[in-house]
């Protein structure tokens, strides 16, 4: 026996050793450029600066794109050929003439984010969402962008130059204690959260409410999102949707304010009946996903999926290579806006302006249309950059889902609330086909009037988000209540079982 | 003897080392955090606020109702498995026992989507069943630490004893519930303490299976990530506990059986 396990150990570690070895004699170039550039930086780190950026996973080009790949704007090719990280590098010495080595970690949710810095991790640069920046400009731990950061006759300023009009309008508004939030946040990418459906099975009408989610008629055919944020804002649409889709509450004057204090209810009351609404979610849904839901749907094992507007675009068009038609779609009673934004550390630059001046110009490098357009390609996001002047993230958007010249049936998508602050804007209009109105390109710039019943949802204070996510628990636990009958007589019989034929046996043994 | 001037003490110290940093040091971490509050001072609220809580409660009934079933699932397979393989005249037994192990090299993960897809295949939606999958998913995990445990107590059967009882007049079925049953059970509970205990936390198979409820496991981790330590450390120090209280009973009975055999196991 130990001959055979031993034989087919050795035969198994060969084959696993081999691979790997033919692999490595293949591309030995590469693997020696690599190692000589990590002893150059080494060599000259003294005046070069370092700068510790954290940023979410697959969330920059990382380059390497494939010849075919190249993204043939009317305006010129754009090709991910290096890292953006690599070209930033490069960028910046020919820009300001210093040196600068970027220490690149991503982080997979806001909450490790923010564990890894209360542990002590030490980054100048990181790019949370909102409700997380909001969280760390309450607890004080950001440095103010600098006044020449928004100087626009600086042709380097691309972030003050290029960003949304609308997005602006957003980060100078919305505040914290007093400040705005553009005093210390840049925006990165934004969307909202929706549905994603399968046309053939669900109406539009039917996915375009948080409702869907407990309709009986998909039974276990939906995902909800694994996290509390998302699923407690979408039951809060579910359950105040007659309250928010009533007329006198959409012509109310102050609708925005009034939407964004509903959808931001955290009344007791309001938490108990999310949380009963859950439980009904619960036992109907397929599963509480993270990232599963992107296959699930085009594998077509769900037929509608709670998604952020990013990832919708990405499974709308995996599913199109598969000549699967899906579909997306905002519920009409609210949909949670979202911004991803680059904030600078207190505990990180130290009152280094050298440093501040490479975060700033890094923030700025990934804001230049060309490398917008890089990154929205790789990640599949939509960038809060419009491009101010420069047309080619417009032309992006038409290179992307816009008509081809022979199409039969055409439609406008008017996008300038977006690019030029004007919804009525003729020059921002994309000529889409017409069936493409409620996909990719609804999630990619959403419609003006579900951009008009967007909310943000706020951070919540410790003891708020400690009864959350209490609530959380409870949905997700198994009830003592919901145990029938059935099984408790069971288990009182197995339990009893087993204790008489413990007892029994000892007893027999101590008659031995 | 010293070897290399080293006696049997100082080659200790290693031993001593590891034991104290990695599971006696995490283990007072653990009690500190379970009885003590967001503040740091001392509270017994973690404990009664599990055991009155009917979520909890709940949960961990429903984790031994998944293990439970799938450590008997896991037993009515392997011990035929097992006492065939061990009975069995078939020259090259280790390779009819590697067939059963050879799953194990394989990560867990990637034999679970597999089986996902098998089932989704099968049952069409696999939602619709989270009990039976969640089941289905442990034991196809678990089967080979029931089957192996079994076999060695099996195949260490002194074959003289079968022999004896059927010099003494038992026919088949009673030499093997007279004297094989008995004798193997050190086997049967070291596999039933192998696979009961981590199938009540092993919350990745559900996850992946698509189970939406909690089990024990998936509870502390739902604690921890909302940076509730002291609540998770409890639920993890309760486990230990039941781990403990389950080593306890079993071992008063495999002591006094396993004597004759001497004590074969794992």
């Amino acid at each position: 026996m130990r001959k055979n396990v031993r034989r087919a150990c050795s035969l198994f570690l060969a084959a696993c050793l081999a691979v790997p070895a033919a692999l490595l004699t293949v591309k030995p170039a590469s693997v020696q450029a690599q190692d000589t550039t990590a002893e150059e930086a080494s060599a000259e780190e003294d005046d070069t600066i370092v700068l510790r950026v954290s940023n979410w996973e697959e969330y920059i080009d990382l380059g390497d794109w494939d010849e075919e790949e190249t993204i043939d704007l009317e305006s010129g090719d754009i090709i991910g050929e290096n890292s953006m990280i690599e070209d930033f590098e490069a960028w910046y010495e020919e820009t300001y003439g210093r040196k600068v080595k970027v220490e690149y970690s991503t982080f997979g949710t806001n909450e490790d984010l923010y564990n890894m810095l209360t542990l002590g991790d030490v980054y100048d640069l990181v790019c949370p969402s909102e409700y997380m920046f909001m969280k760390l400009m309450a607890e004080d731990m950001l440095v103010p962008l600098s006044d020449h950061f928004y100087d626009t006759s600086d042709p380097n300023n691309y972030y003050a130059i290029g960003v949304s009009p609308y997005i602006k309008g957003i980060f100078d508004a919305k505040t914290i204690g007093g400040e705005p939030w553009s005093k210390y946040a840049a925006g990165y990418m934004w969307g909202v959260t929706g549905i994603v459906y399968n046309p053939e099975v669900v109406t539009a009408e039917e996915a375009s409410t948080w409702k869907i989610l407990n309709n009986s008629k998909f039974k276990r055919q939906v995902t909800i999102k694994d996290n509390v944020r998302d699923s407690y804002f979408a039951a809060v649409g579910a359950i105040k949707s007659d309250l928010l889709t009533s007329p006198e509450f959409l012509n109310d004057p102050n609708y925005s304010l009034r939407l964004e204090e509903e959808m931001n209810d955290v009344s007791p009351e309001t938490i108990q009946a999310v949380q009963d609404y859950l439980q009904t979610v619960k036992n109907n849904v397929y599963s509480f996903e993270t990232d599963s839901g992107k296959a699930d749907m085009i594998t077509g094992k769900v037929v509608a999926n709670y998604q952020w507007s990013g990832d919708g675009t990405y499974t709308m068009d995996q599913a199109d290579e598969d000549d699967f038609t899906l579909a997306f779609a905002v519920p009409v009673e609210s949909t949670n806006i979202y911004f991803d934004g680059w904030v600078m550390l207190k505990s990180g630059l130290s009152q280094d302006p050298a440093k501040q001046h490479a975060a700033e110009a890094f923030i700025n490098f990934n804001s230049r249309p060309d490398n917008v357009i890089r990154n929205m390609y790789y990640i599949g996001y939509t960038s809060v950059i419009s491009g101010g002047d420069d047309p080619r993230i417009l032309e992006y958007a038409d290179w992307n889902y816009g008509a081809e010249e022979d199409e039969e049936e055409t439609a406008d998508y008017p996008l300038g609330y977006f690019f030029s602050g004007d919804p009525d804007d003729e020059d921002y209009m994309v000529t889409v086909p017409a069936d493409q109105i409620n996909r990719q390109i609804s999630a990619m710039y959403p419609p003006q009037e579900a951009i008009a019943r967007s909310s943000i949802m706020v951070y919540f204070d410790a003891d708020v988000n400690e009864k959350i996510n209490q609530m959380w628990i409870n949905v997700r636990c198994y009830n003592i209540y919901q145990i029938p009958v059935w099984a408790w007589c069971l288990a009182v019989l197995i339990i009893g079982g087993i204790v008489f034929f413990l007892i029994r046996s000892r007893r027999k043994k101590n008659y031995d | 003897m010293p070897v290399f001037g080293l006696t049997r003490k100082s080659l200790r110290i290693p031993y001593v080392l590891f034991l104290a940093v990695f599971v006696v040091a995490p283990l007072f971490v653990l009690i500190y955090y379970a009885f003590t509050n967001g503040s740091g001072q001392p509270t017994m609220r973690n404990l009664t606020g599990f055991f009155t809580d009917p979520n909890t409660l709940g949960t961990l009934c429903y984790s031994f109702a998944i293990a439970f079933v799938c450590t008997l699932v896991c037993l009515l397979i392997a011990y035929p498995t097992a006492y065939i393989l061990a009975n069995s005249g078939f020259r090259h037994k280790s390779v009819l026992l590697m067939i059963f192990i050879l799953p194990m090299w394989i990560n867990f993960s990637l034999r679970i989507t597999a089986l996902k897809e098998i089932l989704t295949m099968i049952e069409g939606n696999l939602a619709m069943y989270p009990f039976f999958n969640a089941v289905l998913g442990m034991t196809y995990d678990f089967l080979p630490f029931m089957i192996l445990p079994i076999y060695n107590t099996l195949s260490k059967l002194d074959p003289s004893l079968i022999e004896a009882a059927k010099d003494l007049g038992a026919d088949e079925t009673q030499a093997f519930f007279r004297v094989t049953l008995p004798l193997s059970v050190p086997g049967i509970i070291s596999g039933i303490s192998m696979v009961f205990l981590p199938s009540m936390t092993n919350y990745v198979v559900l996850d992946m299976l698509y189970n939406s409820t909690y089990i024990m496991g998936s509870l502390i981790g739902s604690y921890f990530a909302a940076y509730n330590w002291h609540g998770g450390s409890m639920i993890a120090l309760i486990l230990l506990a039941i781990i403990c209280l389950f080593t306890l009973v079993t071992e008063s009975y495999t002591e006094e059986d396993s004597k004759g055999i001497g004590g074969a196991m794992l």
